[in-house]
């Protein structure tokens, strides 16, 4: 399993994960295998880099996922769609808070 | 302390960024810019109309070339409008909003269709149509947002009405 540490920048998560905190995030394979609604996942999307977001919905029996901001701007599925499984590249495992 | 260590790390270790992406610059739009350009589209108008009957009769290199920025700038302007309500309707408007308000489709088709004529012609009534629709996309927008607009008259050449947040 790769760990890999990242920093969050931007407002789409907030208030759950702010800008300026960091999350660890497991890789290939998954801790316990899948991805369930309500994991924050990070990911590549094609035309806007890694992004992070939550699992709203698991669909095609996890071969794709709907992802959610927690703003109403949020760039997000409703604006490009499931994000497919192979462009995920970690699963946030834990959250590093700032003060 | 975590944080504090990992702020440490990020110094002598760069870490990759992650976006928790909305549109950039995150959350921030606002239909001004597509009302200051129906008003700048309506004021090039009058302007053409004022260099005509002024100088229609003498055609020299001033008019021409008073002429030829207006009609750059209302061309600029009309294009404005339609970009910034395309920004607006394709990244910030969601299904939701549509099923509220489904006139907005219609709407923003609309716009689009008198940004165009704005440019093809020097019609004040079509440049008038457009700061209308604008106007009531502008109400739409803040109504969305849940912030209350009120109608002003514009402090600018041009003194139609534009839609304001009332902030």
């Amino acid at each position: 399993m790769i760990l890999k540490l990242y920093k969050i920048r931007g407002h789409s998560l907030h208030p759950d994960i702010r800008e300026g905190d960091y999350v660890l995030a497991a890789g290939f394979p998954f801790p316990a295998g899948k991805i369930k609604a309500g994991d924050v996942i990070i990911f590549q999307q094609p035309g806007y880099g890694m992004l992070i977001k939550r699992v709203r919905q698991v669909l095609d029996e996890g071969c794709t996922f709907e992802v959610r901001g927690t703003q109403v701007e949020s760039t997000d599925s409703r604006n490009f769609g499931p994000v497919a499984r192979e462009q995920i590249s970690g699963k946030v495992i834990w959250h590093i808070r700032q003060k | 302390m975590f944080h504090k260590l990992a702020e440490k790390l990020d110094q002598h270790l760069p870490i990759d960024r992650v976006d928790a992406h909305c549109d950039i610059p995150c959350g921030i739009y606002d239909p001004h810019h597509a009302l200051i350009g129906a008003l700048t589209v309506i004021r090039m108008v009058d302007l053409i109309a004022d260099a005509v009957k002024t100088h229609g009769q003498t055609e020299g290199a001033e008019y021409r070339n008073h002429m030829a920025r207006y009609i750059a700038v209302k061309e600029e302007h009309a294009e404005l409008v339609k970009h910034e309500i395309r920004v607006i309707w394709g990244d910030f408007i969601k299904e939701k909003h549509l099923e509220d308000f489904p006139q907005l489709n219609g709407l923003v088709h609309k716009i689009m269709v008198l940004g165009s004529k704005s440019r093809q012609t020097v019609d004040r009534e079509t440049a008038l149509s457009l700061l209308d629709a604008v106007n009531e996309f502008a109400e739409i927008f803040w109504q969305i947002k849940g912030i209350e607009t009120q109608r002003v008259s514009a402090p600018y050449s041009v003194k139609e009405e534009m839609v304001l947040p009332k902030f």
